[in-house]
């Protein structure tokens, strides 16, 4: 997922493991949707000192 | 008139629940057409409940009040159904805890109030109910997740109502129809017997016209977390922290004018206002993204299973994305949520509120997904973001008052307090409104022709 959006097949793999089964319209949007908060959240993990837990 | 009005008229007896009760069926009936606030009506229940409070000695804070429930607040008896599709025909078995509370204290259910679906987004026009409409233009959006509770009060169908704010679902409608939404400190108020979005992050909390309103609300919600008594007084002695980043960028400058001159006023009515900064704020939305989104997806795992196909397109693409985002992503949530606390814990030890606008936008119209600012088209989805979840992921209380208009919609001021000391948000906003007549401000609809005289209606 370091490339930017997941792909449609890595999704529908993960949703299948779960019992989930999206739409290929489905899918897309939600990609896109990751696209953006996967991009932040690896800028997050920067910020927090390692000595932080959860 | 407000809910404290009414109250003081219920105590005199000068209105009966009845009459109270009535008052307002009759304007939900002339005005809900054209505002679809309400996905459910009680009005016999709620007259026979009215007329069995006249029987009674027992009079409660909020004896005779009518108030409305957003429709993922289980009232016993009647549907809850999140305007979804998949729970349009789930009848609660009983009570959720803070609808027990209001009865306690008196108050009448008479409805149950529109959201977006699932109250998960801050549109509220649920593809299966249909939008909730703003009152003071029905061409736009009330906001959410609580619109329908934000464009009943400012309607004046109801006096107060509860919302649920699990990212600013309270303090988005408030703003947007020109009422007072106070979301409490998470864990002040129970959640059960509420539909969850995220349950680190749910809060059950009130909309009313004023500050004065709200406290006498999250007085029957949590007596003791505030009460009206805390409310006499100016503005002195409290320092007010402003966040200065969220007066400039990401923000129309109309609506960023706007809630400059309201922290004037407040600093007008004895406020030490100063600038401060709030570390991790433009990475707060992030963070509660991270979690949110993953909890949301869970507690609707076994829909997503056998319901997918239900839930309307925008709601369904975020319940995918929590589905889909790495369990490392929430690890690293709760350990940024940690370094936020901490920092914003540091700010509040110099100042004991914070003042920014609630919202960066007046409230966009019914099918826009985008706004814009300063000539700029972003996703209004996104927009909001940084101005409210860094105060649900802080877990902090934050009112939203009515501080002006632009361009004859309203605008929001967010003030924003320590962990459960919602007694000194209320008392600063009951300040504000003290000094301003925002709150005062009512949309133009027609007349009531309900059982209050406009003497009584406070007109």
């Amino acid at each position: 997922m370091r490339s930017g959006a997941p792909s449609l097949e890595l999704l529908r793999g993960l949703a299948a493991q779960q019992g989930v089964e999206p739409s290929d319209e489905d899918l897309e949007a939600a990609a896109g949707f990751l696209r953006v908060l996967l991009a932040q959240l690896r800028d997050l993990e920067a910020l927090i000192p390692p000595e932080v837990e959860p | 008139m407000t809910l404290a009005a009414l109250v003081r008229s219920l105590r005199a007896r000068e209105l009966s629940p009845r009459e109270a009760v009535s008052g307002c069926l009759v304007r939900i009936e002339e005005l809900d057409p054209a505002l679809n606030a309400f996905i459910s009506v009680r009005a016999e229940e709620a007259l026979a409940e009215a007329e069995a409070l006249e029987r009674t000695d027992a009079r409660g804070p909020l004896h005779g009040v009518p108030v409305g429930i957003k429709d993922v607040i289980d009232v016993a008896g009647a549907r809850t159904t999140a305007a979804s599709a998949i729970l349009a025909d789930n009848v609660a078995a009983r009570d959720a805890d803070a609808v027990a509370a209001l009865r306690r204290a008196g108050a009448v259910v008479v409805g149950k109030l529109n959201t977006h679906e699932f109250a998960f987004g801050a549109t509220t026009t649920s593809p299966h109910f249909g939008p909730a409409r703003n009152p003071w233009d029905t061409e736009r959006i009330c906001g959410g997740s609580s619109g329908g509770s934000g464009a009943a009060v400012a309607a004046g169908l109801v006096p107060g109502a509860l919302g649920t704010d699990t990212g600013g679902s309270i303090r988005i409608p408030a703003s947007f129809c020109g009422v007072t939404g106070l979301r409490p400190s998470t864990g002040r108020v129970s959640n059960r017997g509420v539909v969850p979005v995220a349950w680190s992050f749910d809060t059950v909390g009130p909309i009313a016209r004023s500050a004065e309103d709200c406290a006498l609300l999250l007085d029957a919600l949590a007596p003791g977390a505030a009460s009206t008594r805390g409310l006499a007084g100016d503005a002195a002695g409290l320092r007010v922290g402003v966040v200065g980043a969220l007066f400039e960028g990401g923000i129309d400058p109309d609506v960023a004018a706007v809630a400059r001159e309201a922290v004037r006023e407040l600093a007008g009515a004895g406020a030490a206002v100063e600038e401060v900064e709030i570390p991790l704020l433009e990475e707060a939305g992030a963070i509660q993204q991270a979690m949110m989104l993953p909890e949301a997806a869970a507690a609707h795992l076994p829909w997503l299973r056998t319901r997918l196909e239900d839930y309307g397109a925008d709601v369904r693409t975020r319940l995918l994305a929590g589905l889909f985002l790495p369990p490392t992503t929430y690890v690293t949530g709760m350990r940024a949520r940690r370094v936020f606390r901490a920092g914003l814990a540091e700010v509040l030890r110099d100042v004991d509120l914070l003042a920014c606008p609630q919202m960066p936008v007046a409230p966009p119209r019914i099918g826009e997904d985008t706004v814009t600012i300063d000539g700029v088209e972003v996703p209004y989805r996104l927009s909001f973001i940084r101005f409210n979840s860094p105060w649900s992921l802080a877990g902090v209380p934050a009112v939203s008052v009515p501080c002006g208009f632009v361009r004859g919609l309203p605008v929001g001021l967010a003030l924003v307090g320590r962990p459960f000391e919602e007694a000194t948000v209320l008392q600063a906003a009951h300040a504000f409104q003290q000094v301003t007549s925002w709150h005062e401000q009512r949309p133009l609809l027609p007349p009531p022709s309900g059982s209050y005289s406009p003497a009584e209606r406070g007109d």
